[in-house]
């Protein structure tokens, strides 16, 4: 059985807002092209088609929700991570 | 640690947050892991929750009554199709400050639970 990580310290908590034009040409720059986006009362749920991702962008929230694919949902996390303050 | 009309206080990062008029950034990730157990729901969750207490030593690992388990904040529920009732689908849901943790659950319930 494999080891858990020790009990870690959490990470920083998270300040800002991701602006939805800039990402998705962040996305668009990393290979992330077909992109439906919805508009919703508080923000957008963005659709990534090939992928079968969808993020919802609100102002103090986004929600990553994906399959079975840990590597996309890492860069994913890295791409959001780029417009946000860490405190 | 804050400076604020230049004296000096210790206060926790949510209160830190606020008093500098910052607003917190919530950034939260869900998950699917598909697990073969040829058990009920039920039964696969309370196996998920005896496999993560034996390897989780140390973290709080809590099998809630509305059918969910907890370690620290990070939320597990099983759930299945009629049509294939013995391909579990385990949802994972965490947030970014517990990323380690759920990273290393996500991939701790790919290699599947024990016999």
């Amino acid at each position: 059985i494999e080891e858990p990580p020790e009990l870690m310290s959490p990470k920083p908590l998270l300040s800002g807002a991701l602006p939805l034009e800039p990402f998705l040409s962040l996305l668009h720059k990393h290979g992330i092209m077909e992109v439906k986006v919805e508009d919703t009362p508080d923000g957008h749920i963005l659709h990534l088609q090939a992928e079968d991702t969808l993020i919802q962008l609100e102002e103090d929230s986004t929600h990553i929700v994906c399959d079975n694919n840990e590597a996309l949902r890492a860069t994913l996390r890295d791409l959001v991570l780029r417009f946000l303050q860490k405190l | 640690l804050i400076m604020k009309d230049s004296s000096l206080r210790l206060v926790c990062p949510e209160q830190a947050l606020k008093e500098l008029g910052l607003n917190e950034h919530q950034l939260r990730f869900t998950c699917r892991v598909q697990l073969q157990d040829p058990h009920s729901d039920p039964d696969t969750l309370n196996r998920i929750y005896s496999h993560l207490k034996s390897v989780l030593k140390g973290y709080t690992v809590q099998h809630l009554p509305d059918g969910t388990v907890m370690v620290e904040s990070i939320v597990l529920k099983v759930s299945s199709s009629a049509e294939e009732p013995n391909t579990k689908v385990v949802l994972l849901s965490w947030s970014y400050q517990d990323e380690d943790l759920g990273s290393f659950l996500s991939s701790l319930l790919r290699k599947g639970l024990p016999p």
